[in-house]
């Protein structure tokens, strides 16, 4: 009885035995290098590029859509830091969850008001976002000074932008796990006519999910900013858009939606983080390791998206 | 049907193809005028060797959308085939266009069998499946510049005919037949069916997983030759290629008339799009708009056809 | 009943949609205290627009509702008539499975839950254990909705319709009318008697109208029947004290006058060719150990009230659902359970529906959606090329052998009336000729002059040695088109009834 109790948590999360599983074969097969601080501190720091990215998307994920702006909200977000930091002073750095509000706002009136399927859509506006970001840098790479106090360390071995994500991920969960907002989103992704039948505004709260997400992500990309060194590329990276949709979809959020959530989305950003650092430890080629993030990203959709019997897909 | 042309009723049923011409005809006016540069004969050969490949790759996702689907995956798949071929053409002579054309159809054929008997959602899966390809791609060519030695290869789209490059004829050759397939075959008809209605499709006795692999097959495939084509017409080329098509290939099948909900429009259509974007594309780069304007641009209107084209009528749920 | 003043009562209502479709027309209802009242009639008959604007999302044109004797206006959305004691539990649909029984329970109404610190969880979920309990719900409330088996689910969204009417009444004493729109439609047989014994438990906590058209439900479990036919009410039984049988209330719900009838029975063109064989054939929770023969050129008629099996046989035998047991053998093959339908249709078997977005492609032209079936047709010889002109004069003989009235085969079917749709529908099987052609509630809702059209087409469809198979809710078409009918019922085949037979006892 005992035992079993111990067993729940693993059977509803299949994912945290892969995690346990993981840190057990890195821990053995690099017993020198795989449980160190750096090395767990170079984990939680990519635990938190992944969680802060994948935290906002997640709950859009719940209610069955997606939302792929984020990279888009940093990026664009960074330069607009950049160009107003001279005349606003550190204020400039609340653009990002402006922005972000902005744009999830934009989103969720195209999405809900003109059926236009999100993930095109948001992708779109990641492509406007991202020429708009090389247009006002006029194609450099433009640093920010003076937001390193996000980053200073405060406690050995744990990078401090983990400290700072850390209300903010407690935010998420519990407006997902908690609230009324929540409990929509659950309900949209489950059943949109039946939460309409219900009584329930879907259109607005379609609009209040993207919001949200772009809420968050905009508050997350405070952190990240400085987190990822205090600039923004001006070239997309591919790469920085599928992994955190790799850490929802692995966290155990299909993306029919309906189940899932933030709380699951930090086990899978956790999870990958792991994963990730144990093949680098490997010393495989760069180009492999994209490979095989490809593969896992394929094999966690497979699993994660396949569509409920007797709901057509396309 | 015939009626009156210009009455009300004739502009509104042919709506869908009235309004791309329209923007066309202001498009090409409007850079006349900024830039009277812009018709010449240089100009238009530029304009006819932006237009050729990408004509050839957005027919085969125009069956895609067609059929109520989509697929991501197609800039990488030309990407990849057109870096297999100019990696191998040394080795394998030009056996490496059969093979980068057998890999693409493979891939296509993958991304199907995903939607079809994996039951994953094809933009997910072709999102999946274009990051392994992009993986594989880059491993091959080790993010290298390759340069294509071989003469005789570059001439399939460089050799001039009649004062045009001869992948602007493959180009409409392959639209041709794909307006062809769309429009006078069974295979069409079958496409256009399972967008415009998947239980009435199944139950009128069509092959639903089977057609959803060959579509997207061809999808591959003609990624894959329009990355050969356009390898040939480079002469060289790395990681670079085909990177930032997708929104405006999208966006040129959208403009077209083929909406994002299925089961109308066809490669017939999508001529006109790939004309209106490329043509955009080539006037903005005569405006010296980066590109990086040009995304911004592509993207706003990828979003604005996109809405403008969908059939909320029909579509109950939007995800 | 105790009270002689009913909780709820409707007078002389009428509706009316694009001011031509007459929806209904002076229809009055009236509910009493602790009453399951049945509410049948065809589809169409106006019953689902009724109960449309008793909850809320309809408005009518005329007419007077009371509520408990006090004259009040009539609701003007869902919300509204929560308020005043009505409340509706859809068909399909309704539930959200991914939601805990507690969640789904207050959907919707959580206002009064919202603490400083999100939710009120504890409370609710208490709040729903006591409701459940007063229902007598089996169910955890802390189980997903998607676990519950469905006849549990039901009671959980009629728990929660009157949840909802008790929340948003606050605390005012009103009594809840729950509608109950077709709520065994998805259950298998063994679930419904469940959920009828549940209801049954919750009779002296509200009232019903339970929408239906399955008739031995409707006998079994209601104390008073009302009928609408066309938008107007034909026929009210109080079981208690009219004598009425199936057959009665089956004329009352059915009984067209004006039916063209005109049409004699024609001669039997069945042929002693067996092309289709069922032996024992069982779909658990629908329909067991059904056995028949079907012969080249024969009509078989599978009769039975809706919610017999009969048109899940219909749908097992198009290759829509899969069969648990037994054998099925099409001219002689053996033929798998899971097969896909375009399998069944290169053994010969078509499947027709009455209902036309199952049917055709509406964005399409008359002569497309008749030519999608019948492609080989079109093409030239061994090039897989449409040849356009076969495709129109295909369309064009079909068009006129059939009435099909439009301006041209090229017209789209979108601007098709319902009757030319289904001419449509069936025009393109009378082409395709299959060896079998299964039909579903062919003539649904369509008038009477197309309905005559379509007899005919039948009738040359087995003159050309089609066998047929029907599944429909009119006797008369059965008795009509068929040569043999099996009366079906919870799921069983009863008997076997010939023609002449049946015949007798319809025309009575």
């Amino acid at each position: 009885m005992r035992f079993r109790r111990f067993l729940a948590p693993f059977i509803a999360n299949p994912v945290l035995l892969v995690l346990v599983g993981l840190v057990v074969l890195f821990s053995l097969l690099y017993p020198q290098r795989f449980l160190t601080g750096l090395n767990l501190t170079t984990i939680l720091k990519q635990f938190v590029t992944l969680t802060l990215f994948a935290l906002g998307p997640s709950m859009v994920v719940v209610m069955g859509s997606l939302d792929l702006s984020y990279v888009g909200i940093w990026m664009l977000g960074g330069i607009l830091v950049w160009l107003l930091a001279p005349t606003l002073g550190p204020w400039a750095i609340l653009i990002f969850p402006l922005l972000g509000l902005g744009t999830g706002l934009f989103i969720g009136v195209i999405h809900a008001k003109g059926k236009m399927p999100s993930f095109i859509l948001t992708l779109c506006l990641l492509v406007v976002y991202w020429g708009l970001t090389a247009i006002l840098s006029r194609g450099y790479s433009r640093a920010v000074k003076g937001y390193e106090f996000i980053t200073a360390p405060l406690v050995p071995y744990i990078p401090t932008a983990f400290l700072w994500s850390l209300p903010l991920i407690g935010g998420a969960v519990y407006l997902m796990a908690r609230t009324r907002i929540g409990l929509y989103l659950y309900a949209i992704g489950s059943n949109e006519e039946g939460a309409q039948l219900a009584g329930i505004p879907v259109t607005k709260y379609k609009i209040i999910a993207f919001a949200l997400s772009g809420l968050f992500t905009g508050l997350g990309t405070i952190i990240l900013f400085q987190h990822l060194g205090g600039s923004v590329p001006v070239e997309l990276n591919l790469k920085n858009v599928v992994w955190p949709l790799v850490a929802i979809v692995l966290g155990g959020t299909p993306l029919v939606g309906g189940s899932g959530g933030p709380q699951r989305t930090i086990i899978g950003a956790l999870t990958f983080s792991v994963f990730y650092r144990g093949l680098y430890l490997s010393l495989l080629h760069p180009e492999i390791l994209q490979l095989l993030v490809g593969v896992l990203l394929i094999v966690s959709i497979i699993v994660g998206a396949r569509g409920i019997k007797g709901v057509e897909i396309t | 049907m015939r009626g009156n042309v210009l009455s009300r009723a004739w502009v509104r049923r042919n709506a869908g193809t009235l309004w791309p011409l329209l923007v066309a005809f202001a498009i090409v006016l409007g850079f006349q005028i900024a830039n009277p540069a812009f018709l010449r004969y240089e100009g238009f050969i530029t304009l006819i060797y932006a237009m050729s490949y990408f004509l050839i790759a957005a027919c085969g996702l125009t069956f895609v959308i067609m059929m109520g689907s989509f697929d991501f995956a197609v800039p990488s798949v030309l990407k990849l085939a057109a870096l297999l071929c100019v990696m191998y053409i040394g080795r394998f002579g030009f056996f490496a266009i059969p093979l980068a054309l057998l890999v693409s159809l493979g891939i296509g054929a993958l991304n199907g069998v995903l939607l079809a008997y994996l039951r994953v959602p094809s933009f997910m899966a072709t999102l999946g499946v274009s990051i392994v390809v992009e993986g594989i791609a880059l491993y091959l060519s080790k993010g290298f510049l390759h340069i294509m030695y071989d003469e005789r290869f570059r001439a399939l789209a460089t050799t001039f005919l009649l004062g045009l490059p001869a992948i602007f004829y493959w180009a409409i050759g392959i639209w041709a037949l794909s307006t062809f397939l769309a429009i006078c075959t069974p295979f069409g008809r079958r496409t256009y069916a399972i967008g415009g209605n998947l239980i009435a499709a199944r139950l009128s006795g069509i092959n639903v997983e089977r057609q959803r692999i060959l579509v997207f097959a061809l999808s591959g495939f003609l990624a894959g030759v329009a990355g050969v084509l356009y390898m040939a017409q480079l002469g060289g080329g790395s990681m670079l290629i085909g990177s930032d098509m997708s929104i405006p290939l999208f966006a040129s099948v959208v403009a077209g008339g083929t909406a994002l909900s299925g089961g109308t429009g066809g490669p017939h259509r999508t001529l006109l799009g790939v004309i209106i974007i490329t043509w955009m594309q080539s006037g903005m780069l005569m405006l010296a708009l980066g590109r990086d304007m040009q995304m911004v641009i592509f993207g706003l209107i990828a979003v604005a056809v996109a809405v403008a084209t969908m059939d909320r009528k029909r579509i109950r749920v939007v995800k | 009943m105790e009270s002689t003043v009913p909780v709820l009562e409707v007078q002389d209502v009428a509706k009316t949609f694009d001011g031509v479709v007459r929806a209904l027309d002076g229809v009055s209802i009236a509910v009493y205290q602790g009453e399951i009242v049945g509410v049948v009639g065809e589809n169409g008959a106006g019953k689902s627009t009724l109960m449309k604007i008793l909850a809320g999302v309809y408005a009518p044109d005329r007419g007077a509702l009371f509520l408990g004797g006090k004259k009040v206006p009539f609701p003007r959305n869902p919300k509204e008539a929560a308020r005043w004691g009505i409340s509706i539990v859809y068909q399909e649909r309704g539930v959200i499975p991914h939601l805990r029984v507690y969640e789904f329970l207050f959907l919707g109404h959580e206002e009064k839950y919202r603490g400083p610190f999100g939710l009120r969880r504890v409370e609710m979920r208490k709040e729903a254990r006591a409701i459940l309990d007063e229902f007598h719900v089996a169910c955890d409330t802390e189980s997903f909705m998607y676990e519950l088996p469905l006849a549990t689910q039901k009671m959980v969204e009629i728990a929660r319709a009157v949840l909802g009417i008790r929340l948003e009444s606050e605390g005012r004493a009103v009594a809840p009318v729950i509608i109950l729109d077709e709520p065994t439609a998805p259950l298998t047989l063994e679930e419904r008697k469940d959920l009828f014994a549940s209801i049954l438990r919750m009779k002296g906590r509200a009232s019903f109208i339970f929408v239906s058209h399955i008739i031995p439900e409707i006998m079994e479990f209601v104390d008073r029947v009302y009928v609408l036919r066309d938008g107007k009410l034909v026929a009210h039984y109080d079981f208690s004290k009219d004598v009425v049988t199936e057959e009665d209330l089956f004329r009352a719900i059915v009984g067209r006058e004006s039916l063209a009838y005109a049409l004699g029975a024609e001669e039997s063109t069945a042929t002693s060719e067996i092309v289709l064989q069922a032996e024992g054939l069982t779909r658990n929770g629908a329909y067991y150990d059904v056995s028949f023969v079907l012969h080249r050129g024969e009509c078989l008629g599978l009769f039975g009230p809706a919610g017999s099996g009969k048109s899940e046989v219909v749908r097992t035998l198009a290759g829509i659902l899969s069969f648990d047991g037994g054998r099925l053998r099409v001219k002689g093959q053996e033929v798998h359970s899971h097969e896909p339908p375009y399998i069944r249709l290169t053994r010969g078997i078509g499947y027709c529906s009455g209902e036309s977005g199952r049917e055709l492609f509406f964005q399409w032209s008359i002569a497309k959606n008749i030519s999608i079936v019948n492609l080989e047709k079109v093409l030239y010889p061994h090039l897989p090329v449409i040849r356009f002109r076969r495709e129109e004069t295909m369309a064009k003989s079909i068009a006129e052998k059939l009435g099909i009235k439009a301006p041209s085969v090229h017209t789209d079917c979108y601007s098709l009336s319902g009757g030319n749709k289904q001419k449509v529908s069936m025009g393109k099987w009378l082409e395709r000729s299959p060896d079998i052609l299964l039909l579903e509630d062919p003539t649904i809702g369509i008038d009477v002059g197309a309905r005559e059209d379509i007899y005919r087409v039948l009738f040359e469809m087995k003159r050309r040695g089609i066998a047929l198979v029907l599944a429909s809710d009119d006797p008369k078409e059965y008795a009509l088109l068929c040569d043999r009918i099996l009366v079906m019922r919870k799921g069983r085949v009863e008997r076997t009834v010939e023609a002449k037979e049946f015949r007798e006892m319809a025309v009575v």
